[in-house]
């Protein structure tokens, strides 16, 4: 399934044609009464000024209204219309992006979460504009229509003429259109660009005033600054001569259909209200033509933008998911047997139920290659070897239910939105949450808190300091109580008392016939505690046995150990 | 702790401050005035000329006159494109240019905002400051801009020019302002609170989708997708409804435009009318007003339908320049000698805000050259006093002295130069390795930016980046882990080279396997340097001339590592417990 950009597009006009239509028949409506307007001026002038009939004027006055009228609420219910269809399809489309962003199975963009955001905000926006782009297009051709039928009941060789000319100038000025977006992008690109640069620099405030490098820094923001401005100005010459461009072709063309049409009154081919209808039409038609170039502009927007979006919604997933549900709980709950993944090579391991086992790993990518394996979010082809879950190949596993049995918690920990309640894990009983945070050492975080567990955390955590996150997320990991738990480098940034506490709690909290438990890391505190300590170099495991043993008799790993 | 935000300069003020903007370019102000004047008078011809061939027909001229008036409305046209071109072209120079010195006196401010002010403040108020108010107020001004400085001086003049007409049928054009100010005030009062209402929407859709993207590993271990598409729809859908609901009352407003604009017509019809019929005024007269009016329609609608958006870039501006004229930071007095010696750190007492006292009987004297460290639990108050000793806050009864001389005194550039403070905070910057050195040390060569990568221990990855130096790093490249985003802020350190240096946790996070390579390359940086470090490691504070052991806010133990543990008190229990194994 490949969805290109046009396919977004279409999709979107499709997926909303009730409104594109109804949006489309009163956005038309009012053109076409807009351009009644300097017809119906002509008219008074004819019938009612020229001539000083009052009753006559009465009549222009409220026909005018009536035009009014219509024109106003055409507009109201079109545009309306068209607006509910774009912001319906916005949001469904931002839904879709943010469902694959997050399925389960990840997805192969490859764009990074920055990008995703602005596809998600902008793009999906703007791929949507696709509504009221074609709505305009439509009703700018109905203004162009009705004018050229006014001219042509006035006089046809007027009515052929402004027939021709206007999409010859339409034509014209469609030449510049690619400077105009080629400038435009790069301008919007050197000010994305500075405005990026000022972001970053303001997130790292702390760390330049730490240096007292903020003289540097706003230089450097000068600079980015000055580059957008070049830029800008760019572009603003090109926007400005287009401007002039259309200013004096649409005057001339003016020029031209004024003096036809006074030629004509001259020779009273037409009446002088006809004369002021014309004019006032040609005035007009600026408009609408005027109105279709910037729809085009719009178009473009749109394409580029659903280019984005389709590439997100027909980006393949990264791994796959098999079918098979938990099996039940097998003696062994975790096998892995030769496996090959960045740096892993042949690495075998099997975890028993009821156990700790703690992976002291010499090289930290290594230790990063096994927690991605066996969080199940490196795709099938790129590893070698099999990893069974209670006995069974992983990738025959329904994702969501190997994942139900291994759970892993990243070491960059992430704490979202919400109370402490919610990210410890919303709707588990108090009991065990309680148990979990006083395992992870976290009571005093909660206590500190005025609001204890019902604390909203401001900024997704941002005030908590590493080693609270850290404590936080160990909690988190603990509460969801899941038969293999896999954690790395839990408690980095803790003090040593904690994280011997941590560590003593953490095996009384993982007891269980049942339940695995892996930690990585080289903690000696942690090791301490393991049951078994496997000693991962080369990409394999090289030796197993307790910490002590292995302590006493391997001066390596006693030297990458011990402190 | 309350956030308080920075300063939003009043109405007069933001207004005083861009008309002072406009006034230091006051050539350029000029010619972009009188350009958009003459433009806009360039338009007014063609509808005074029709006007006149009106009356021409109906006096039965020749075909010769007609000829001149189309001659003439063609050579406005020309003359109108060639000034709106420039004049477009020089305003959005001017306009743009006003921008770019405001967005970069915004950053610098912001750059050097207090410190006690940006703790109590934080970035997140500056960084959507910097970023979007600039970005809000760039767009409005480059996309609309041109235009609307167009539109307006078009109806000025067009006004003026039914004036010139007949001073009765401009009256009767006025008809129509008090119909557009009636709109204007039924509609701004109401849509203001909507769209901070709509910003606020929108800040937390995005919220909820860069915390899910951000954290989408943990998403995906914890299975909590459904949750977190759950609240992204949630939101979403809030933002959608209350789109649709702005828009609604915008289409009500612009109903109410037309009716002003169908008064206006009507009213110089009307007085049209009566002058022919009284024979004050000609057909062509009443013809080129109504014409005159009917070409206002479109401007004044852009006025006026862009209300809001001026209103709203408005409020960024407002924004803006409430930083912008914050007060340069003020330098210390020159006659303050250049310090040299010990750095004495005396706390009698210290809280946040009317907090807890959260540091108490604190005294510190360290050395040239000595290398303290800080020990103690979390919580014990060692970050805080590390935000003392580097200056970057100031204790609320106490003082700290540079070799004699309070950083007071010193004021807070002087005080950087010389104390510099490597924070738990890492951040890399955003673009190509080498600049992000430079940061610290501008001129910089790279021998010496190789050099200091290699003090911090960092060649061996550096070796591995795909383009060495120029590796772009930072948000949208090349990521760095976490140790190696510390050993970059070690680098750093070496550049700037400052005489103290205070490291608060600068290598906490790096996970005990990289760690000691951290200690190595800290213990290399901090080489020839007085030196106050926030230890987590104990094997950070055993290489430390002297520890200091915080609890509670107070100083428990001081001396040597030795004599500590000879002493069997606190510290020797941390370092019992440290050992385990």
């Amino acid at each position: 399934m490949s969805l290109d950009a046009g396919g977004v597009l279409r999709r979107t006009i499709r997926d909303q044609r009730g409104r594109v239509a109804a949006g489309v028949a009163f956005l038309c409506l009012h053109q076409a009464s807009e351009a009644m307007v300097p017809v119906a001026i002509g008219l008074t002038i004819d019938r009612a000024v020229a001539t000083s009939d009052t009753g006559a004027l009465l009549i222009a006055l409220a026909g005018l209204a009536l035009l009014f009228t219509v024109l106003a609420f055409a507009w109201r219910i079109g545009a309306r219309f068209g607006v509910v269809a774009v912001e319906h399809e916005t949001h469904r489309m931002r839904l879709e992006i943010a469902g694959r962003a997050l399925d389960p199975r990840g997805q192969r963009s490859g764009m990074r979460d920055g990008e995703l955001l602005s596809v998600t905000a902008s793009d999906t926006e703007h791929a949507a504009l696709v509504v009221q782009a074609s709505s305009m297009i439509l009703a700018a051709c109905t203004a162009l229509i009705v004018s050229a039928i006014a001219l042509l009941v006035v006089d046809p060789v007027l009515g052929g003429g402004v027939l021709l000319g206007v999409p010859l100038v339409l034509l014209g000025l469609q030449r510049l259109g690619p400077l105009i977006t080629r400038r435009g992008e790069a301008q919007q690109e050197a000010l994305a660009s500075a405005t990026a640069t000022a972001v970053d620099l303001v997130a790292g405030l702390r760390v330049l005033r730490g240096l007292g490098a903020q003289d540097h820094a706003a230089r450097r923001y000068a600079a980015a600054s000055s580059a957008a401005l070049a830029g800008t100005l760019h572009a603003a010459r090109a926007k400005g001569m287009q401007q002039g461009v259309t200013t004096a072709i649409n005057g001339l063309l003016l020029a031209v259909i004024a003096g036809v049409a006074g030629w004509f009154a001259i020779q009273g081919r037409i009446t002088i209200g006809e004369l002021v209808a014309v004019v006032g039409l040609a005035q007009f038609v600026a408009e609408p033509v005027q109105a279709l170039g910037w729809c085009l502009q719009l178009l473009a927007t749109a394409k580029a933008s659903a280019a984005r979006v389709a590439r997100v919604l027909g980006a393949a997933p990264l791994v796959g998911s098999g079918s098979a549900a938990a099996p039940p709980a097998a003696p062994e709950r975790l096998v892995l047997s030769g496996i090959g993944h960045g740096g892993l090579d042949g690495l075998s391991l099997r975890v028993a139920a009821g156990e700790v086992v703690g992976i002291m790993v010499y090289e930290p990518k290594h230790a990063e290659s096994l927690v991605a394996v066996l969080a199940g979010t490196v795709p099938r082809e790129d590893y070698r070897g099999e990893i069974r879950v209670d006995g069974v190949p992983v990738e025959e596993l329904d994702l969501a239910a190997a994942r139900g049995v291994v759970l892993v918690e990243p070491h960059d920990v992430t704490l979202f939105e919400g109370t402490l309640r919610d990210n410890i894990a919303a709707g588990v009983p108090d009991e065990r949450i309680d148990a979990a945070v006083r395992a992870a050492a976290a009571d005093d975080i909660v206590a500190s808190q005025p609001d204890g567990l019902d604390q909203v955390l401001t900024e997704r955590g941002a005030n908590l300091s590493g080693g609270q996150r850290q404590r936080v997320a160990l909690a988190r990991a603990l509460a969801a109580a899941s038969p293999v738990l896999v954690l790395h480098d839990p408690a980095t940034a803790v003090d040593a008392v904690t994280e011997s506490l941590i560590a003593e709690r953490l095996v009384a909290a993982r007891a269980g016939e049942s339940r695995a438990t892996v930690v990585v890391t080289s903690s000696p505190a942690l090791l301490g505690v393991a049951d078994r300590v496997a000693v991962l170099d080369d990409g394999r495991i090289v030796a197993e046995g307790a910490h002590e043993e292995l302590a006493a008799s391997d001066p390596r790993y006693r030297e990458a150990v011990l402190r | 702790m309350s956030r308080v935000l920075l300063p939003v300069a009043s109405a007069r003020d933001t207004w005083r401050a861009t008309r002072a903007e406009f006034a230091e370019l006051p050539g350029l102000s000029a010619t972009a005035a009188v350009l958009l004047i003459a433009a806009a008078a360039s338009g007014l011809v063609a509808p005074w000329v029709l006007g006149r061939l009106v009356d021409d027909v109906i006096g039965g001229a020749d075909t010769g006159r007609i000829v001149v008036r189309v001659a003439v409305i063609a050579a406005a046209a020309l003359v109108g494109g060639v000034l709106t071109a420039v004049a477009a072209t020089v305003s959005a120079r001017l306009g743009e240019t006003v921008l770019a010195r405001l967005r970069e006196r915004v950053m610098d401010r912001a750059l050097h905002l207090p410190s006690a002010t940006l703790e109590r403040s934080g970035t997140g108020d500056l960084v959507a400051r910097a970023g979007d108010d600039v970005a809000q107020v760039a767009n409005v001004l480059t996309t609309a801009g041109p235009l609307l400085a167009g539109a307006a001086t078009t109806v000025l003049l067009t006004a003026g020019g039914l004036f010139a007409l007949d001073w009765r049928l401009g009256l009767a054009g006025l008809a129509a302002a008090p119909g557009y100010a009636l709109a204007l005030r039924w509609y701004l009062p109401r849509a203001q609170p909507y769209y901070a209402r709509e910003r606020i929407a929108a800040g937390e859709r995005s919220q909820a989708m860069a915390g899910a993207l951000q954290g989408v590993a943990t998403v995906r271990a914890y299975r909590t997708e459904r949750e977190h598409l759950d609240r992204i729809g949630d939101r979403s859908a809030a933002g959608r409804d209350l789109s649709i609901e702005v828009f609604r009352l915008y289409t009500r407003f612009t109903v109410r435009g037309n009716r002003a604009e169908y008064f206006g017509l009507a009213a110089v019809l009307v007085a049209g009318f009566v002058l022919v019929r009284t024979g004050q005024g000609t057909v062509g007269a009443a013809t080129a007003a109504a014409l005159y009016f009917h070409r206002l329609f479109n401007p004044i609608g852009l006025l006026i339908m862009q209300a809001d958006v001026l209103l709203q870039a408005n409020a960024a501006l407002s924004r803006l320049v409430g930083v912008a004229s914050l007060p340069p930071v003020p330098e210390a007095a020159a006659d303050v000698p250049e310090p040299d010696g010990a750095l004495e750190v005396l706390v009698a007492e210290h809280r946040y805000e009317g907090g807890p006292v959260v540091l108490a009987e604190v005294t510190l004297r360290i050395e040239p050259g000595e290398r303290v460290a800080l020990v103690g639990a979390s919580g014990a108050g060692k970050s805080t006093l590390a935000l003392i000793a580097a200056g970057v806050i100031m204790p609320s009864d106490g003082k700290v002295a540079l070799g004699g001389v309070p950083l007071n005194d010193l004021g807070e550039a002087r005080t950087r130069r010389r104390i510099a403070l490597i924070s738990q905070e890492v951040h890399v910057f955003a673009g190509p390795l080498a600049e992000d050195l430079r940061l610290a040390r501008p001129g910089a060569t790279e021998r010496e930016l190789h050099l200091a990568l290699e003090r911090a221990g960092a060649t061996g990855w550096l070796r591995a980046l795909p383009d060495g130096l120029d590796t772009h790093v930072g948000e949208g490249g090349h990521r760095l882990t976490a140790a190696q985003a510390q050993q970059l802020a070690l680098a750093r350190l070496i550049l700037a080279d400052p005489d103290v240096a205070v490291l608060d946790e600068a290598t906490a996070e790096a996970g005990s396997a990289g760690a000691r390579d951290l200690d190595r390359a800290a213990t290399a940086a901090l080489e020839g340097r007085t030196a106050l470090i926030v230890a987590h490691r104990l094997s950070q504070a055993a290489g430390a001339d002297r520890i200091l052991v915080l609890e509670q806010g107070r100083v428990a133990e001081e001396g040597s590592h030795e004599e500590l543990l000879r002493s069997g008190g606190r510290y020797r229990h941390l370092w019992d417990v440290w050992n385990v194994g």
